[in-house]
């Protein structure tokens, strides 16, 4: 059964103060967790006492102010974070989206990109090999594919990462705003395939600042503020409903 | 303790079952330096080439003008060229792989794996030109060279250890880059690459007996220069591998979770 369940997790983690010769500190902005001292040490309380449950088909949307720890919150649920305190129970593959340029290499082609991607995420090379057609007309890169990465636009990076994590049919599948880079055809598609994936069952967690893609994405929503849960709103399912069958 | 150790080898463990990512990224790596390049990698040989070959012309005299001391030489060049850029590199080697640590869930011992074939790559290229040489030093082929096998085997063996745990000094001080770049390139002149100890009293005294670096030279070097298993210098290697292997495993163990925050 697909499930995340968080219990009261908290993540700190110190701050490295480096020997410097500049001015000090002016660095910290407001934005951010809360930076707080400990014996001399700066300690920034990235999430405090975060708890909430999904199941399969539910669609969270993560919304908050820049810093206020949504994309901390998805590195926890991805396994990228260890947190400090709670605990968290995660039944099912998750794959996730973060920073477009996490995980590519910028000299290599879209397609080597796609087989790297693919190793890394435990598929093997035959497999990869069957996925790839779909992948690259999903896309809808053409011959750019055998391009390298790196003379990307920021949309197609997008495509090619969205459809590169989506085609293993992953059960949760965690996502950082950046979809907003593609153009609204390719959004309409993405979206279509979010609801494939959560009609199958699985969860898809999204941090987003687009009110429009969390309202006809997500049933769940949560804010956060400063590392704390603010509010957790679940949407009547009719809605969604209805909009799939539209 | 024992946490730590199960933590460690089950990152390791882990990091084994993705043979085919470490590969992949270490072919990649090999390839983007070269890119571009119409003699790709054999550059590496090349440079290997320049390198010796000026050392046994320029440096010519009587006492260093034999077959035995190109050997000399030769190896010892190789097997240093393989430990400075294997230490230089895993000091930088989290932040350099800091994309890949924050937005995906590789275990850390396969940046570790990448770097150890990507450096097992690069020496295979100076051990080619190293081939050469030895052939025309008119050395004679003979097969005692063999018995310099079982002392680079160790110390591919000790490699990923010694990675670790440069790598995490490099995390936990950044300032360590340039302590250990500095220390490296002193070591080139400190460590018996070109120069040969004959019981000389003194700093290279010291510098011979007291720097681990000479016998991991020296239990590939031996065999083929002056044609005996250097029994010795293989158990201290050996020795050393496995104080680095301890200490590799436990900070594996205890601080793998953190590095994402460090970096």
């Amino acid at each position: 059964m697909i499930s995340v369940k968080l219990d009261n997790v908290s993540l700190a983690y110190r701050l490295y103060e480096k020997l410097t010769l500049s001015a000090p500190d002016r660095r910290l902005g407001a934005l951010g967790g809360t930076i707080g001292r400990s014996g001399g040490m700066q300690v920034v309380q990235a999430l405090e006492d975060v708890s909430f449950e999904l199941k399969a088909g539910d669609r969270l949307g993560l919304v908050g102010p820049n810093g206020a720890g949504k994309t901390t919150l998805l590195k926890v649920l991805y396994g990228i974070y260890q947190p400090s305190s709670g605990t968290v129970s995660i039944e099912g593959k998750v794959d996730a989206l973060f920073n477009i340029n996490i995980g590519f290499r910028p000299e290599a082609t879209g397609r080597r990109n796609i087989v790297l991607r693919g190793l890394i995420s435990g598929w093997t090379e035959a497999e990869i090999e069957q996925k790839m057609p779909e992948i690259i007309t999903f896309s809808e890169l053409g011959d750019f594919i055998d391009v390298p990465f790196k003379t990307y636009s920021q949309g197609m990076a997008a495509r090619l990462a969205f459809s590169a994590a989506t085609a293993l049919d992953p059960e949760i599948l965690l996502m950082d705003e950046w979809i907003g880079a593609g153009d609204a055809a390719f959004q309409e598609k993405a979206k279509r395939r979010m609801d494939e994936l959560a009609e199958k069952a699985g969860i898809i967690v999204l941090a987003s600042h687009n009110e429009n893609l969390l309202e006809s994405v997500c049933t769940k929503r949560m804010t956060l503020k400063n590392g704390r849960v603010e509010s957790f709103i679940t949407r009547p399912t009719k809605k969604v409903g209805a909009r799939a069958k539209s | 303790m024992i946490s730590a150790l199960n933590g460690a080898l089950d990152d390791i463990s882990k990091a084994m079952r993705l043979h085919r990512v470490w590969i992949a990224l270490a072919h990649e790596d090999i390839g983007d330096q070269h890119r571009r390049t119409t003699l790709g990698p054999l550059w590496l040989l090349v440079n290997y080439l320049a390198f010796i070959g000026t050392f046994i012309f320029v440096f010519k005299t009587s006492d260093t003008d034999s077959a035995g001391y190109t050997a000399y030489a030769s190896i010892g060049l190789v097997v240093w060229f393989y430990l400075m850029e294997m230490i230089s590199l895993s000091v930088p080697l989290f932040s350099r792989e800091g994309s890949f640590i924050q937005g995906t869930r590789l275990p850390l011992f396969v940046y570790v794996m990448r770097l150890t074939v990507q450096c097992i790559i690069r020496a295979a290229y100076s051990v080619a030109g190293c081939i050469v040489i030895l052939l025309f030093s008119g050395l004679g082929i003979s097969t005692e060279w063999l018995l310099s096998i079982p002392g680079m085997l160790l110390i591919v063996l000790a490699t990923p250890a010694m990675v670790t745990v440069f790598a995490f000094l490099g995390a936990f001080f950044p300032d360590a880059q340039f302590i250990v770049g500095n220390i490296m390139r002193v070591g080139t002149f400190l460590t018996p690459v070109f120069w040969v100890y004959h019981g000389q009293s003194g700093i290279q005294n010291y510098a011979y007996h007291w720097n681990p670096f000479t016998y991991f030279l020296e239990v590939v070097r031996a065999p083929i220069a002056s044609g005996e298993f250097p029994m010795h210098a293989f158990v201290l290697t050996a020795y050393i591998s496995l104080a680095f292997w301890v200490i590799a495993l436990l900070l594996l163990g205890r601080y793998r979770k953190r590095v994402v925050f460090l970096i």
